[in-house]
């Protein structure tokens, strides 16, 4: 294959961003993706179904107390994760661009929030979100949505009386959504599938936003096309020349100008750990940081059955309203970081998200009624509490390969006592917010992980750090991550709208 | 407006399942493969039956609904299975083993002239099987049951049978 300006690898949320941006831009861009090509009619309203889009490539090993959760957090195939993630943009809060300097843990961001503001606006004018500003009380500054938000639905109101009598605070949940008709893509119909992918294109996924676009200005895409690593210039090491992959069983190679790694925090930093030399330490591991810093949000769901019809498979998978009331105070009694409220999610009675299989001390006889009522009257939220990036949490090669004898990625993430401790504490809120609101049966899900970010984290200093603010790899000319394995910290909303406010930051740096 | 732009959606292409029955390949559900009497590829038949009938204690329709050639068909897929078991750390490669594993525990316990179905599920979720080797029981139990309720209620019939609308965009196909 012949060489282009720039490769980006990975066809997912970050890299169609890219690649759309820099081909508008007269750039001549080839997209290297490892799965396979979908369109919006591979979107089948199945929860089995949406396991066809995830991640189906090498298995990833899992260690430590709150291991991060590959096989459900990972997608693969033109979209990336992003073809069925849930549509929940929010931005990250001031205070989370700063959490060493406010609070003596993890990393600070070499970039302030208002640094990243002109890029959350530019974004979400083109994207399109739906919510209010207004009753948004915790939002940091910015432009107003583009749209109102969307609907509230039985669900939502009768967990809101609980957040009423607690005396919290809740308001519509801002999602990449449309509320209305957006830039020629329909309204949401609310029927809660946005898990198995929104084939109406209602939901931002990367099918319906920048794959047109970057079809339209020339990109190339080269799907079932894994990288195996990427190589330096023999004369000049600073320069990388080419990208080595498989496709159809053979190795190829892809020389370029510039090179993007935007393959999701764990293949992203496998890629870059399988580029050393042997008289050369991998890209930016001058220091010994590649791979250190990963990170995934601590989460959890509250159940509840309430004598009120709820209508649960009503509204969109994220849910309908937000609660931030305890997001800005890290320190407050109880335990470490921020944490927010997704309330009211449209569920389904099986899968992992299913209320059948959150209960599984009902069976036989007694399940069939128990899934009827609760098919009416179950009420759900799901917590998100912060992360803290720890440099011992790292993603490493392990000593198994592949069947192709690459090594496999091998992940060790661990919480600390704190961050488990303020999980607990907001979980036993929640409870008790869904008694007040007059729930008869309440219950809790596991901790799981939600969200992988770090390994290939951005900083000042390349000692703490492997990529400068604008992704750049540190010592290298041309090599670029992009994705949230750049979050030097995670605050405790979703990542996406971040992510592609940095990859829309990154792309004007580049394009200069 | 909105089921007009359910239509234009209707019908997206998906693959059928497959299963061989009367020694022939026949696209079908798996309940249907089921009535049919399929031929399991990677399972037993000892070892479907014993899956088929754990998981009818767990979840009652689950046999009906066709458990095991849903389990059989999705591990002759290898990396391609879809079994929630990858959500719940075994790998698609590794599913087989698994499954296979539980299985025989599953017909040795039920081997037992005294040990109904029933009583033996309510002695995995406590981990308290006489004759248990391998992954967990309390962890089968819980993989099983959420094959189980896959089975029978995350199709559109299974939504049916709890009054959920089922609001499809794209309809699934009734087998996978
Ligand atoms: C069920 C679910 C719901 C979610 N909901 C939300 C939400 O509501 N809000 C939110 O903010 N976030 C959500 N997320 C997270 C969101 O999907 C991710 O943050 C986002 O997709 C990450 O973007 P990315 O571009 O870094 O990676 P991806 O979008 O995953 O794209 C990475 C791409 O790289 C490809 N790739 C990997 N390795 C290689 C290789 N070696 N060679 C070539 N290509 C490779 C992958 O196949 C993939 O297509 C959700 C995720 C899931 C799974
Ligand atoms: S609920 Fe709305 S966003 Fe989700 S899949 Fe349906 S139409 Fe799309």
């Amino acid at each position: 294959m012949s060489g282009a300006d720039t490769v980006i690898v990975g066809a997912g949320a970050a890299g169609l961003l890219l690649a759309a941006r820099l081909a508008e831009a007269g750039e001549k861009v080839t997209v290297l993706e490892a799965g396979p090509e979908r369109s919006t009619q591979d979107l089948i309203s199945s929860q089995i179904w949406a396991r066809k889009l995830k991640w189906s490539g090498p298995a990833v090993e899992e260690a430590g107390n709150h291991p991060v959760g590959h096989a459900f957090n990972a997608g693969s195939g033109t979209g990336g994760s992003a073809v069925h993630h849930y549509g929940v943009w929010l931005r990250l809060h001031e205070s989370d661009f700063t959490v060493a300097t406010d609070h003596g843990v993890g990393l600070d961001w070499p970039l302030s929030y208002e640094e990243l503001r002109p890029h959350y606006d530019r974004i979400q004018t083109e994207v399109g979100i739906s919510g209010d500003e207004e009753q948004e009380i915790w939002r940091p500054k910015g432009a107003d949505y583009p749209m109102p938000s969307l609907p509230i639905f039985s669900q939502g109101k009768v967990i809101q009386e609980g957040f009423n009598a607690k005396g919290k605070r809740t308001a519509p949940l801002p999602l990449a959504i449309n509320s209305r008709p957006y830039k020629g893509r329909a309204s949401c119909l609310y029927d809660g599938w946005c898990d198995a992918g929104c084939p109406i294109g209602a939901l931002a996924n990367p099918l319906v936003t920048w794959l047109p676009r970057a079809t339209a200005a020339g990109v190339k895409l080269v799907h079932d096309a894994r990288v195996i690593r990427v190589e330096r210039n023999a004369n000049n090491p600073q320069q990388i020349d080419q990208v080595r992959y498989l496709k159809d069983g053979q190795v190829n190679t892809l020389k370029a100008n510039r090179f993007i790694i935007a393959a999701f925090t764990v293949q992203t930093a496998r890629i870059l750990l399988s580029s050393a030399d042997d008289d050369r330490p991998a890209p930016g591991n001058r220091f010994d940081q590649l791979g250190r810093y990963l990170t995934s949000h601590p989460a959890g769901t509250v159940f509840g059955l309430f004598e009120k019809e709820t209508q649960p498979h009503l509204g969109v998978t994220g849910g309908q309203l937000l609660s931030h009331d305890d997001y800005d105070d890290k320190s407050a009694p109880g335990g470490f970081g921020s944490s927010q409220w997704l309330i009211a999610n449209a569920i389904k009675p099986h899968d992992l998200l299913g209320y059948g299989t959150s209960r599984p001390d009902i069976i036989g006889p007694q399940l069939k009624p128990w899934l009827a009522k609760a098919a009416k009257h179950i009420g759900n939220m799901t917590l998100v509490a912060e992360d803290i990036a720890r440099p011992d949490n790292r993603i490493t090669l392990s000593k198994n390969a592949d069947q192709d004898g690459i090594p496999l990625a091998h992940t060790y993430h661990d919480l600390s006592a704190d961050l488990i401790s303020r999980w607990d504490q907001r979980m036993a809120e929640g409870q008790a917010i869904f008694r007040a609101a007059g729930a008869t049966d309440v219950w809790q899900g596991p901790r799981v992980p939600m969200h992988i970010m770090g390994g290939t984290v951005m900083g000042r200093d390349e000692k703490q750090s492997v990529t400068d603010s604008f992704g750049r790899v540190h010592d290298t000319d041309n090599l670029f991550v992009a994705g949230p394995s750049l979050f030097p910290s995670t605050g405790a909303v979703n990542p996406t709208f971040t992510l592609t406010a940095l990859a829309d930051r990154q792309a004007d740096h580049l394009i200069g | 407006m909105g089921l007009s732009r359910r239509k234009v959606l209707a019908g997206g292409g998906t693959a059928l399942g497959t299963f061989l029955i009367g020694g022939r390949w026949v696209d079908a559900s798996p309940k249907t493969a089921r009535e049919l009497g399929f031929t399991p590829q990677v399972l037993t038949a000892a070892e479907c039956e014993a899956l088929e009938v754990t998981g009818d204690a767990l979840v009652p329709g689950a046999l009906k609904a066709g458990l095991a050639p849903y389990i059989d068909s999705q591990l002759a897929l290898g990396s391609g299975s879809k079994l929630i078991a990858k959500y719940l750390g075994v790998d698609p490669l590794g599913q087989k083993g698994f499954y296979r594993a539980i299985a025989d525990n599953l017909i040795i316990n039920l081997a037992h002239p005294d040990t109904t179905a029933e009583q033996l599920t309510g002695s995995m979720a406590s981990d308290s099987v006489s004759e248990w080797a391998g992954p967990p029981a309390s962890y089968a139990f819980f993989v099983l049951r959420a094959d189980a309720l896959d089975v029978t209620y995350g199709t559109p019939e299974g939504f049916a049978a709890l009054n959920i609308p089922y609001s499809a965009h794209i309809q699934p196909e009734t087998s996978w």
